[in-house]
């Protein structure tokens, strides 16, 4: 049996994609960051679907020692199976800077950081498999640009600016996945606007309302749940990169800037301190 | 310079240790949190390279802090400037909070950051300047219903700091009492901004801004900071304004503020 990882399943995107998954029989490893969400949502996959293999691992994908711990307990769930999908969907918004445990800003921690050491640790598993891996991006890529010199905002922050570039960061792992050749493909799913819960979270004032009034626009979370289950499923696997509503879709030139994915794939080795084998993965 | 920070893994000890590692400086990070300590150290090494030492200790402990400064002692770096971080506030009204809660917050905000500061200054290098940074609060420019004693705690650290710098004057020691509004530290912090609605946003600053400004201020020798133009404004009217009148509107602020916000606490 096939197994696929989401992180950010207890809700929203992650929690859609993670019911469109098991329909199509693969087992699905859950990441949440409250035990209590994360047994909500794993009595809501069973009570639709009794026969489903779930499994939940809570932790707070921010901090880079949590990151570890649930890679352990994903690899402890997967005994010797290989991994077939990563999906790292786990993401947030913050109005403020803050930072995580590590000192690193908020949105880059969680949105890009988390997601490139949770592919590190599991990336053994992952080729042993041929597996694919998915980043939940966002259109906005197309409006950022990398800051190198105040990566983090830490000079003058912007909640949007902070969001986009790290939407722009996903972009780039995965093409410099893509170009390293390895065993593993990489695609980004551009959700399109979905209401979900994403921007009320840990936000206050216009982002808060501004995004209340925008969701109200968006399409509900199953629709984009079908691009993931499709790159999930589909044989052999499909070429392109940045997907949207199961269709390859153009993305932004920058994202091609080979330089900027080698800078950004190093910088994030660097921050996490782990080194991807070299040359070929 | 090696910069002392207590406090280090909370949401403003993290940023501003962040920003001293942005300038370069090594630090000496503290704090009762030995796994925060490891996450922090971990990173500002790896994102600016700088020299970071950590110690385990809880400050409000006589024998702790005296074998941190013994360490210190040792160490042929002596810090140059003492970051007064750690510090505490449990919500909810005098009355109804247990006495041993109380008095939690004038052991850490007010003994223990004394000791750490004597002690600091006890082992300093004197040969070189010597800077101190303690966190009051805006809290402290007004009498403060349902926080009166989190209030009074700051308003002592902010009458003590400009004393101790007139003191100390002309031994090279500079002193420095920052007082921020609110400061989007944690993800309930930002709750608690949230809750407080216009209010909130209005006497929030940036944390990336207040830290990187509490350091220039500080090194430039300044006395008192005040983030932000709203909350300079506020100090400005509170020290006209009549303190019975202030703590009546303020009681009625905190009431509405924390009505909106402990309840999703619990």
């Amino acid at each position: 049996m096939k197994t696929v990882v989401i992180t950010g399943a207890t809700s929203g995107i992650g929690f859609e994609a993670a019911c469109a998954i098991t329909a199509q029989g693969m087992r699905v490893i859950g990441v949440g960051r409250s035990a209590e969400r994360c047994e909500r949502a794993r009595e809501a996959l069973l009570s639709g679907m009794p026969e489903a293999n779930v499994d939940f691992v809570c932790g707070d994908l921010s901090s880079q020692r949590e990151v570890h711990a649930v890679a352990d307990a994903i690899l402890s769930l997967l005994g010797d199976e290989g991994l077939w999908v990563l999906i790292s969907n786990a993401g947030g918004v913050r109005s403020w800077y803050t930072t995580t445990a590590d000192g690193y800003e908020m949105q880059f921690a969680l949105n890009h950081l988390a997601g490139f050491l949770l592919a590190h640790r599991l990336w053994p598993r992952l080729k042993q498999a041929g597996g694919r891996i998915i980043l939940t991006g966002s259109n906005s890529h197309k409006m950022a640009r990398m800051h190198w010199k105040d990566i983090m905002f830490q000079r003058r922050y912007s909640c949007l600016m902070a969001y986009k570039q790290s939407k722009l960061c996903n972009m780039l792992f995965a093409a410099e996945l893509n170009r390293r050749q390895s065993a593993v493909k990489a695609y980004v799913v551009d959700p399109g606007l979905v209401n979900t819960d994403i921007g009320n979270k840990e936000t206050s004032g216009l982002v808060d309302v501004f995004w209340k009034l925008r969701k109200r626009g968006g399409v509900d979370p199953e629709v984009p749940a079908q691009t993931y289950a499709f790159l999930c499923s589909r044989q052999p696997a499909p070429e392109g990169l940045y997907y949207h509503n199961c269709r390859s879709v153009a993305y932004s030139k920058r994202v091609n800037d080979a330089a900027d994915a080698k800078r950004l794939f190093e910088l994030s080795e660097q921050l996490c301190g782990v080194k991807f084998g070299g040359g070929e993965l | 310079m090696m910069v002392l920070i207590t406090g280090a893994c909370g949401g403003l000890g993290r940023a501003m240790a962040s920003e001293c590692a942005r300038r370069g400086f090594a630090l000496f990070l503290t704090d009762i949190c030995e796994l925060g300590l490891e996450s922090i150290q971990q990173g500002l090494t790896r994102q600016y390279g700088v020299m970071v030492y950590t110690h385990v200790c809880d400050i409000t402990n006589e024998q702790q802090v005296a074998a941190m400064f013994e360490r210190i002692s040792g160490m042929e770096q002596k810090p140059g400037m003492l970051l007064n971080i750690a510090g505490i506030d449990h919500e909810g009204g005098f009355a109804a909070l247990p006495e041993d809660r109380i008095i939690d917050i004038v052991r850490l905000n007010i003994e223990a950051t004394l000791r750490v500061t004597h002690a600091a200054l006890t082992v300093r290098d004197r040969a070189k300047r010597f800077i101190i940074v303690n966190v009051s609060s805006l809290a402290s420019l007004y009498p403060m219903p349902l926080k009166a004693t989190y209030a009074a705690s700051k308003r002592f650290l902010l009458d003590f700091s400009i004393a101790l710098g007139q003191e100390l004057k002309h031994e090279n020691v500079s002193v420095m009492a920052l007082c921020p509004g609110g400061l989007p530290t944690t993800d309930e912090a930002l709750q608690g901004i949230a809750a407080q609605g216009l209010w909130g946003s209005l006497t929030t600053n940036g944390l990336g801004l207040v830290a990187r400004r509490t350091i220039s201020r500080a090194l430039a020798g300044r006395r008192v900071y005040i983030p932000g133009l709203v909350n300079r404004m506020l100090s400005i009217l509170g020290a006209f304004a009549p303190p019975a009148l202030v703590a009546r509107l303020l009681h009625r602020r905190w009431q509405h503020a924390q009505s909106q916000w402990l309840p999703s606490l619990q």
